[in-house]
C-alpha cells in the first residue's frame, strides 16, 4: 500500500494547475439539480490524485451551512427547484454560486419544458460559469481555482 | 401481440412459465395500450400488449413483481390503473403527501430517518426514507424522480436520429448502453442488420464504458469504507480509462459515438496500438491494486454479510447485472447478443456468490478483467466506418436489449415513419433500485452508504 501511495503522489505532478495564493480556501457544496450524472462523475475526479483539489484548499463539504460556494449541475428540474433554493438560503454570506456544465448554463437542454424551470441564473445569481458537456476535471479544477483568486477581489482584500 | 384483459394475463403467465424473464412494461398511445416485454432464455424479446378499458388494465405484479415500478410509473405518467395492484403507490408523481408513498411502519420505537434529496457528497439527487429501530433498518422507501426531465415525452415526434440525443442524455454513465439499446430498437424496426465491423465497433464502445464504470465502482466502495488509498488508486485508473475514451472517440464518456444505422468511428493502427498499450497498463495496475485491497484487513472486514440480495431475491425482484451475478445467477445479455461481437461469451461468477457487498465488489473485479480482455481483442486492428445493411423486414415497433455496466437495459421504440411515436428506456439502474431498498432492510443504518455504493446505480438513468 505504501508503494502505491508513493506512485499516486507522482501523478499530481503530471498536471500543471495554476497555483492560487497560499493560505486561501473555499468550501464547496454540490447540488445536482437534474443532471445526467456526467458533471458529477467529472467533479468526483477533481479529487483524484491527478488533480487533488484539496491541496489547493478547495474541499467539498457535507452541508451548505459550511459552504462558501454552491456548485450547481443540471438544467434545474421542477422537483429540484425547492431543494436548490433551500440549500442556497442555508448558506452563510458572502456566498457564491457556480453553474457547472452546459445544462446548468442553459445550453442545449433536452427535456419536456414543463418539467424544467430553466438555467440556474434564472433562480440564483451566478458568479462562475463552467461550460462543457460535461466539463473535464481539468477545466473544472482550473475554473474553481480562479474563484479562489476572484474571492480576494470579492471581499476587497 | 394485442390481447384482451384475460388474454394478456394468460400470455404473460405462459411466457413466465416458459422461462421468459420480465424485462419492461410501459403505457403508450396516451394510456390506451400497455405493453409488457418478456425476454426468452435465448435473448429473444416478445411484447404482450393489452388495450386498457375505462383507463384500467389487469396487473401482472403478482406474477412478475419486477413490474411494480413500471406499473406505478404508467399510472403516474399515463393515468393507467392496474386492477389488482394494491396499493398502487405513486412513483414519479411528487405532488402527493408523504402518507401516499411511504409504506406504513408502526410499532414501539420505530421512527423515520429522512435523507436527501441533496446528499453529503458529490452524489445525484434522490430521497431515502429509512424506517428504523435504533440503528437497524426495518424498511426503506426510496423516492427518486427528482431528476425527472420528461426525456421520453420530449423525444416523441422527433426524428429517429434526434431521438438518440434524448436517450443518450438520459445518463452519461450509461450513454453507450442506452444509446445502443435505442439504436438496436430503431434498426430492428427499420429492418437493418449490422455487419461484423459495426458489431465490433459497438461492442468495443460498450466494453470501454464498462471498464471506466467498473473502475469507478471499485473506487466508490473504497470511498464507502473510507479507504483513501484504494479510492485514490481506482479514481486515478478511472481517469486514465476516460482519457482512453477521449483519445479513441473524442469524448471522455463516448457521447455521440453510437448512431442509428452505422458507425463513423475510424481508428488507425497507431490509435488502436496506443489504446491497447494503455488498457494493458490499466489492467496491470488494476491487478496490483486489487491484490493490495485483499490484504487490507480493515477494508475487508466491512464487506461480508451486509446488503444481501441472494438468488431467490434476484429471481423475485428481477435484479440484473453484476448484482444478480454476485448472487450466482448467470444472467448476462452479452451471452445472447445476436447483434454484437460477443461470440463465445460466458459470464464469470464469483467463488462465493453470496450476494453481499463483498460478492458485488468481487464481481466488478472479475468483469473488469474480462472486459479488458474483450476490448484488447477488439482493438487488434484498425477500425473502419460502416453502415448497417437492409434486410427489408420492417416493423412499427422495435426492441433493443444490451448489457450496461449495471445490467440489462431495454429500449422499446414505437415508430411512425421516420418519427418517434413513443420511446421507453428501462435501464439496469431502474431495474435494480428496488433491490437496493431490499438490500438495506435488516441492516444497520451506518452500513447503508456502503451497501448503496456496492450497487452504484445511476439516478439519472432511472429518473430520465
Amino acid at each position: 500500500m505504501l508503494t502505491l501511495l508513493r506512485d499516486l503522489r507522482r501523478l499530481r505532478r503530471s498536471i500543471a494547475l495554476p497555483r492560487p495564493d497560499r493560505g486561501r480556501s473555499l468550501a464547496l457544496r454540490h447540488v445536482d439539480a437534474g443532471s445526467c450524472n456526467g458533471c458529477e462523475h467529472e467533479l468526483t475526479l477533481t479529487s483524484s490524485p491527478y488533480y487533488d483539489l484539496q491541496r489547493f484548499g478547495l474541499g467539498i463539504v457535507a452541508s451548505p451551512r459550511h459552504a462558501d460556494v454552491l456548485l450547481v449541475t443540471g438544467p434545474v428540474t421542477t422537483r429540484m427547484r425547492e431543494p436548490l433554493l433551500t440549500a442556497y438560503h442555508a448558506m452563510p454570506e458572502p456566498r457564491l454560486v457556480a453553474a457547472l456544465g452546459d445544462c446548468a448554463l442553459g445550453c442545449g437542454i433536452l427535456g419536456a419544458p414543463d418539467e424544467l424551470v430553466g438555467p440556474v441564473d434564472t433562480l440564483l445569481p451566478v458568479n462562475l460559469r463552467i461550460p462543457g458537456c460535461p466539463p473535464a476535471p481539468e477545466t473544472i479544477a482550473t475554473a474553481l481555482l480562479s474563484l479562489v483568486d476572484g474571492r480576494r477581489e470579492h471581499d476587497g482584500g | 401481440m394485442l390481447h384482451d384483459a384475460r388474454g394478456y394475463r394468460e400470455a404473460v403467465e405462459a411466457a413466465l412459465a416458459d422461462g421468459h424473464r420480465f424485462a419492461s412494461l410501459h403505457a403508450s398511445d396516451g394510456g390506451s395500450v400497455v405493453h409488457a416485454a418478456l425476454v426468452a432464455p435465448d435473448g429473444a424479446v416478445r411484447l404482450e400488449s393489452v388495450r386498457t378499458k375505462g383507463g384500467a388494465a389487469p396487473t401482472v405484479v403478482d406474477v412478475a413483481p419486477a413490474a411494480g415500478w413500471d406499473e406505478r410509473e404508467a399510472h403516474d405518467l399515463y393515468g393507467v390503473r392496474f386492477d389488482g395492484h394494491e396499493p398502487l403507490r405513486p412513483l414519479v408523481d411528487h405532488d402527493l403527501v408523504l402518507s401516499h408513498w411511504v409504506v406504513p411502519v408502526r410499532g414501539e420505537d420505530a421512527y423515520q430517518v429522512a435523507v436527501g434529496p441533496i446528499h453529503a457528497g458529490v452524489i445525484e439527487s434522490g430521497h431515502f426514507r429509512f424506517h428504523v429501530v435504533g440503528d437497524r433498518i426495518l424498511h426503506l422507501d426510496a423516492r427518486l424522480f427528482y431528476k425527472h426531465r420528461g426525456l421520453e415525452r420530449a423525444a416523441e415526434g422527433s426524428s429517429l436520429a434526434d431521438g438518440a440525443r434524448y436517450v443518450g442524455r438520459a445518463c452519461a454513465a450509461c450513454a453507450v448502453a442506452n444509446g445502443l439499446a435505442y439504436a438496436h430498437a430503431c434498426e430492428v424496426s427499420l429492418g437493418l442488420e449490422p455487419p461484423p465491423e459495426l458489431e465490433r465497433a459497438r461492442t468495443l464502445l460498450l466494453e470501454l464504458e464498462r471498464i471506466w464504470s467498473h473502475l469507478n465502482d471499485i473506487a466508490a466502495v473504497c470511498a464507502g469504507v473510507g479507504l483513501a488509498a484504494g479510492n485514490n488508486l481506482f479514481t486515478a485508473l478511472t481517469e486514465r480509462a476516460r482519457r482512453v475514451n477521449a483519445d479513441l472517440t473524442g469524448h471522455r464518456f463516448l457521447f455521440g459515438a453510437v448512431a442509428i444505422g452505422g458507425s463513423s468511428l475510424e481508428l488507425d493502427a497507431r490509435q488502436v496500438g496506443a489504446a491497447r498499450d494503455e488498457l494493458e497498463a490499466i489492467g496491470r495496475e488494476t491487478v496490483r491494486g486489487w491484490r493490495e485491497l485483499q490484504f487490507s484487513a480493515s477494508f475487508q472486514d466491512r464487506l461480508p454479510d451486509i446488503g444481501i440480495v441472494d438468488s431467490t431475491a434476484v429471481a423475485r425482484l428481477g435484479t440484473v447485472g453484476p448484482a444478480a451475478r454476485a448472487a450466482g445467477v448467470a444472467l448476462d445479455v452479452r451471452s445472447t447478443s445476436a447483434r454484437l461481437a460477443y461470440a463465445g461469451f460466458e459470464c464469470r461468477l464469483p467463488e462465493r456468490p453470496e450476494g453481499d457487498v463483498r460478492a458485488r465488489l468481487e464481481q466488478r473485479s472479475l468483469e473488469l478483467d474480462q472486459s479488458l480482455e474483450i476490448a484488447l481483442q477488439l482493438l487488434e486492428g484498425p477500425l473502419q466506418p460502416t453502415a448497417a445493411t437492409s434486410v427489408g423486414k420492417e416493423d412499427p415497433v422495435g426492441v433493443g436489449l444490451v448489457e450496461s455496466p449495471r445490467g440489462a437495459t431495454l429500449c422499446v421504440v414505437e415508430r411512425n415513419g421516420n418519427r418517434v411515436q413513443r420511446v421507453r428506456l428501462r435501464t439496469g439502474s431502474y431495474a435494480n433500485w428496488p433491490s437496493v431498498a431490499y438490500a438495506g432492510t435488516d441492516n444497520l443504518l451506518p452500513d447503508f452508504p456502503l451497501i448503496n455504493k456496492s450497487f452504484e446505480l445511476c439516478y439519472a438513468c432511472a429518473d430520465r
